[in-house]
């Protein structure tokens, strides 16, 4: 209880509430711009924030993170490209009701249905994660190995890439990991006598790369693209009317969005999908869904929103990341020499309540700025990307090289934007490279140390029972899907005869 | 987009074949460079070998490439727009020139991309070659004071 207040006045520093008032600007502004979304804005960022105090450059990310997500909405109504990837089913109906003149109504239902999603997601969050800390603080290194492997597993299931191609990014990001000195045993592996690989690779100028270049790049495919907004008088804040049609569907989506948020590397993609396809099936009206149902909004955005509370839950309480950007924020706290985990709650419990009430005041603040500003930040989506994306290189670069102040992590950011590009074409998903990198120190560390402790015998690690049950819900990550697939096949034929 | 044409066909099927080519090749060579890593001696290997996890993960690679090759091969539908190929080519230029002077790359690689994407405004070249890379630099020098390698330009100010 203390911490939490703590937490709270901590806040009350003018230079804090200017800054994250700042970055929800600053947010909303990536999250309208296409191409660039939360994770870029977060990773662009982090460099920028290397010289402040640890609360005040995670809640500047944190900021970025709730605020771009709620963004995506802006473009995904007026213009019918979704600033980010978790705006996408918004579109759906979102630009039909601009195409009828409502646009205004929608994009208030967008700020209405994310600002609820995500002050949902953010009380369960402060309710949730110092829980699950306390449940994980007894845990063992083959608990947390194999709870690793199970935030790993879920990779597969990661945007909508293949679960084979997305598994093979996550083991390259791994190995990726290893390039360095051993830190159990301080043998030197691929670094091949160059001391520049003695530390290994620097996990941020790979995901400035990953993310940033090689976005630049899929960009420099879409140059002949033209982007026409529709015009919009003012946001409006819903009627009752609207509000008595969709409330059950932000409700819904807030505990659909916050649930899938928490899973280990599922993000508000997957929760916006499924928030929006449970407010189409519970509607009393489905077939208006495509056409511009405003529930269709409110069930995507308010889902979207709550993933981000959600995400932040397994990123701080057990340092598995919660979705990309959250893996880039768990990135910047351990840039900041901050360990996420169990103790975060008992050794820095101010530290991580000021970011719960940080994420909360964001929430409300872009209520704010959505209502009043979003017709400005619409203007912001047609900036061409000939100015854009030039601007986003210098800053991807100078941040690649201000971390370490080395040229080689800019050659890092160079060769990964390349390699992230080839990636993205040949249908691999970029983000389970990243966590893959992030956490692959931590699961060859945590293997290590129950090989130890089981005096090498790792079949032990099955006669222990949450190592046992974190092991099984890994097979089904990987292969559940798989299978429910073939049961699904085998009853097709069956239904469509009416048997 | 490019329409499909025989060509970009073609070289889809070539592509399909020389990605899992090029990742078993990288796993066959990374697998050699692994077991060239010091052996512990097993009082201070601390349950496992440095080679172990590596070797285990390549493995793995090995296997989920060959099952990609199988349940999910590679499909390409677009050939390499000519765009992209420059502007890749344009990185190679930044680096060259970064040897000279890092913050005349970056201007010079912000103007060249920009005209190259379409800007002919003069202006706005202004803006994106010179304006927004002596704002950053200076930000980042005053504010946060990180130091940038010294070159042709970077001396001026340096002294």
């Amino acid at each position: 209880m203390d911490a939490l207040i703590h937490g709270l006045v901590s806040l009350f520093d003018l230079h804090l509430l200017l800054l994250i008032f700042c970055a929800t600007i600053g947010g909303v502004i990536i999250g309208a711009l296409p191409g660039l979304n939360a994770t870029t804005g977060a990773a662009l960022l982090l460099p920028f924030t290397l010289t402040m105090e640890p609360v005040p450059a995670i809640a500047t990310m944190t900021a970025i993170y709730c605020s771009a997500t709620f963004a995506g909405a802006i473009t995904a109504i007026l213009i019918n490209t979704p600033g980010t990837a978790a705006s996408a089913t918004t579109c759906l109906d979102g630009y039909p009701l601009a195409q009828q003149g409502q646009a205004g109504r929608a994009l208030g239902m967008a700020v209405v249905a994310s600002t609820f999603g995500g002050i949902f997601s953010v009380i369960c969050l402060m309710l949730a994660a110092p829980l699950l800390a306390r449940a994980a603080y007894h845990f063992s290194p083959p608990e947390y190995f194999a709870l690793t492997l199970f935030g790993l597993s879920m990779l597969a299931s990661i945007g909508d890439g293949s679960a084979i191609k997305n598994l093979i990014a996550g083991v390259f990001g791994i190995l990726i990991a290893m390039i360095g000195v051993d830190n159990l045993t301080t043998v030197e592996r691929f670094t091949f006598g160059s001391y520049h690989l003695y530390e290994g690779i620097g996990f941020v100028p790979v995901m400035i790369g990953v993310f940033g270049i090689s976005e630049l790049l899929v960009q420099s495919e879409k140059l002949h693209l033209k982007r026409e907004v529709i015009r919009m008088k003012s946001v409006e804040l819903p009627s009752a009317r609207d509000y008595r049609e969709s409330w059950r569907a932000i409700l819904r989506s807030s505990g659909i969005g916050t649930f899938i948020g928490i899973l280990p590397a599922e993000g508000a993609t997957v929760a916006s999908m499924i928030g929006y396809n449970e407010a189409k099936r519970w509607s009393r009206n489905p077939k208006l869904f495509g056409k511009g149902a405003i529930e269709g909004v409110a069930g995507s955005e308010a889902a979207n929103n709550a993933a981000t509370g959600g995400a932040m839950v397994p990123t701080l309480a057990l340092g598995i990341p919660g979705s990309a950007t959250a893996a880039v924020i768990l990135a910047g706290l351990m840039v900041h020499g901050l360990q996420p985990g169990p103790n975060m709650f008992t050794e820095q419990a101010d530290f991580a309540y000021a970011i719960f009430w940080s994420m909360m005041l964001v929430n409300l603040l872009f209520f704010v700025v959505g209502l009043r500003g979003a017709k400005i930040f619409a203007r912001v989506t047609l900036i061409p990307v000939e100015v854009l994306w030039p601007v986003v290189f210098v800053f991807s670069i100078v941040g690649a090289y201000a971390l370490d102040q080395s040229m080689f992590d800019v050659w890092v950011a160079l060769v990964s934007g390349v390699i992230g590009y080839f990636m993205r074409r040949y249908g691999f998903s970029v983000v389970p490279l990243a966590i893959g990198l992030i956490l692959g120190g931590m699961l060859e560390q945590r293997l290590g140390q129950s090989m130890v402790m089981l005096d090498e015998k790792w079949w032990l690690m099955f006669t222990r029972p949450l190592t046992l049950l974190f092991l099984v819900l890994t097979a089904l990550a990987l292969f559940g899907p798989a299978i429910w697939g073939r049961m699904v096949k085998r009853r097709a034929p069956l239904d469509s005869t009416g048997e | 987009m490019t329409p499909p044409t025989d060509k970009p066909k073609l070289l889809g099927q070539c592509e399909r074949w020389l990605i899992p080519v090029l990742i078993l090749s990288f796993c066959g060579a990374t697998y050699w460079v692994s077991t060239t890593f010091k052996k512990m001696p097993p009082i201070l290997k601390r349950g496992i070998q440095p080679s172990d996890f590596p070797q285990l993960l390549l493995l793995l690679l090995v296997f989920l490439t060959l099952l990609m090759v199988w349940k999910d091969p590679i499909r390409v539908r677009d050939r390499l727009m000519g765009s992209t190929v420059g502007t890749i080519a344009l990185f190679a230029g930044f680096a060259a020139l970064a040897s000279i002077d890092f913050f005349l790359a970056l201007g010079a690689f912000a103007t060249v991309l920009s005209l190259f994407w379409g800007e002919r405004r003069v202006p706005v070249l202004v803006l994106v070659g010179l304006l927004v890379p002596a704002a950053i630099f200076f930000t980042f020098d005053q504010v946060f004071e990180i130091r940038f390698p010294r070159g042709l330009l970077t001396s001026l100010w340096y002294g």
